[in-house]
């Protein structure tokens, strides 16, 4: 079932003046967010491996009416993180929403996870997010309005056979933020976004290699009977990004079609 | 004390001090022949002798569980001498007060090493033999502040959020094989890091009636209020509970959602 083509009922822009960070931003659920956020009237700093991507994404940008600039950067180095928190602010002066998207999302059982598995699983998911929050937030603090996104998983919440290093590390990201929420409240508010199966091009390539039934047998377990989109991704980031919830931190909120009502 | 454990086999770790040393104690107590590792081999070797003094069995290992080599070697050992384990306890733990703007590099990956790959590495090492053996049972020592945030602890809060999540995931791979992994989640206790946190703040009994009073049953965890979970877990008396956290929390998580 294909996802509805909504009309977003979200009239003002909610981020005028805002700078957003967003990891991962050159596919997926980052571009979408940078594209929502462009839209709404943020400038946008992408980060990414992908240099082309990161491109195409600030294009889009762009196309918004916006303006942004995109940064090469591995975050599962602390030397990046820093780097591209500095990139953002020698550009802009300013830094209001850092978006933690980017991840590697490793599978394997536990007594098969090699220790290089581990390690880079962890530092992907986990270790990074640490280090952009730790270089970010003096900037955060500094607005007295600011807002820590970062994309967990379902396989965070729950256990699934299967990915033993991705869920340790994404359960350990929500906890992470609900420690950020505590301590950097009221200037920095902290949430966490659980996507259960969103079609991207890494949910595709996970999905083509396993039998035709998968996906339909996926879509039937789902309440809303379909897979997400990075759209719908997207809205509940402007939602967190922007006052719209200014009374919501420490949060975890599912992106998952229904999936955590089942359980 | 009980027979339940007579002929079995269990690896502690952090088994030199605090509630690691009292589940070693405990289960070597319940005629368990125990395994006793710890960075710290004095400490751990003090428990061995004073499981021995009380008519115990008990040999102790000195083991940094982040090591991967050094996991893999004791628990070769535990095998090859005894040839089955059964209770593998992951009590090993290090915190660091630091907020995320203060938290250095080096604090940041000692916490999530010890706290996090420690207990990864031990199940990766040690859920094979019990594999063999017909089944078993692994508790890892989580904390309240894997389930809620508070001011000062960033690395430790993530290291025991994930390790919750760590427990499902092998819960679930296992379960068939007989294999049951579970977290005793305490809050604040009269043992083990709390206290020696508590003790270097400036006045510790204050720390301790404020926690007390913010708990529902009005007091602080006792290291005996950890142990008979960690026993229950390790025991035949709960063959049906896996990947789960029990809260030792004298009725914190009520407030929780």
């Amino acid at each position: 079932m294909p996802a509805p083509a909504y009309a977003r009922p979200v009239p003002a822009p909610q981020l005028e003046g805002r700078v957003a960070l967003i990891t991962g931003g050159a596919s997926g659920q980052g571009r979408a967010a940078a594209a929502l956020f462009a839209e709404h009237g943020a400038r946008i700093v992408v980060a990414d491996l992908n240099d082309d991507g990161a491109g195409e994404t600030i294009a889009m940008v762009d196309a918004a009416g916006s303006e942004g600039i995109a940064v090469h950067a591995d975050i599962s180095t602390r030397a990046d993180c820093d780097a591209m928190v500095r990139a953002t602010i020698a550009h802009f002066g300013q830094l209001d929403i850092l978006y933690n998207n980017a991840a590697v999302q490793m599978s394997g059982r536990l007594v098969d996870t090699t220790e290089e598995q581990w390690d880079l699983t962890i530092a992907t998911n986990l270790d990074a997010v640490f280090w952009a929050c730790r270089a970010a937030l003096p900037h955060l603090i500094a607005t007295g309005n600011a807002s820590i996104i970062s994309t967990a998983s379902v396989l965070g919440l729950i256990g699934s056979e299967g990915y033993a290093a991705y869920g340790a590390a994404k359960a350990g990201l929500v906890a992470l933020t609900r420690q950020i929420a505590t301590e950097y409240g009221p200037a920095v508010r902290a949430n966490v976004i659980a996507p259960g199966s969103i079609d991207t091009p890494r949910f595709r390539k996970v999905a083509e290699t396993m039998p035709p039934e998968f996906l339909t047998g996926l879509q039937g377990t789902i309440p809303l009977h379909r897979l997400g989109t990075a759209e719908d991704v997207a809205g509940i980031a402007l939602f967190l990004a922007s006052d719209l919830s200014a009374y919501t931190t420490g949060a975890v909120i599912p992106a998952d079609g229904g999936l955590a009502a089942l359980r | 004390m009980s027979d339940r454990f007579r002929g079995k086999v269990a690896v502690v770790t952090g088994a030199a001090s605090g509630l690691g040393a009292a589940a070693a104690e405990r289960l070597a107590a319940e005629h368990a022949t125990v395994f006793a590792a710890d960075l710290d081999g004095e400490g751990a070797l003090r428990v061995v002798d004073a499981i021995a003094d009380a008519g115990g069995d008990a040999e102790f290992a000195v083991v940094d569980v982040a090591n991967e080599g050094e996991v893999a070697a004791m628990f070769e050992a535990v095998v090859e001498q005894h040839g089955r384990l059964d209770v593998l306890v992951c009590s090993a733990a290090v915190e660091t007060r630091a907020s995320v703007l203060d938290t250095t590099d080096d604090a940041w990956r000692r916490v999530l090493d010890v706290n996090l790959k420690g207990p990864f590495l031990c199940m990766k090492h040690g859920i094979g033999p019990m594999v063999s053996t017909g089944g078993g049972s692994v508790i890892l020592l989580g904390s309240i502040l894997g389930a809620i945030g508070s001011p000062g602890y960033a690395a430790y809060c993530a290291s025991k959020g994930a390790l919750v999540n760590l427990a499902k995931q092998a819960a679930i791979e296992h379960a068939p094989d007989a294999v049951r992994v579970n977290v005793v989640s305490p809050s604040a206790c009269e043992t083990g890091l709390f206290l020696h946190m508590v003790s270097q703040a400036p006045d510790p009994e204050a720390i301790k009636t404020m926690v007390a009073e913010r708990t529902p049953m009005g007091r602080l965890g006792t290291e005996a209020d950890v142990i008979e979970a960690i026993m229950f877990l390790a025991s035949d008396d709960s063959t049906y509970i896996s990947g789960t956290t029990i809260p030792l929390d004298g009725g914190l998580a009520a407030r929780r959602m």
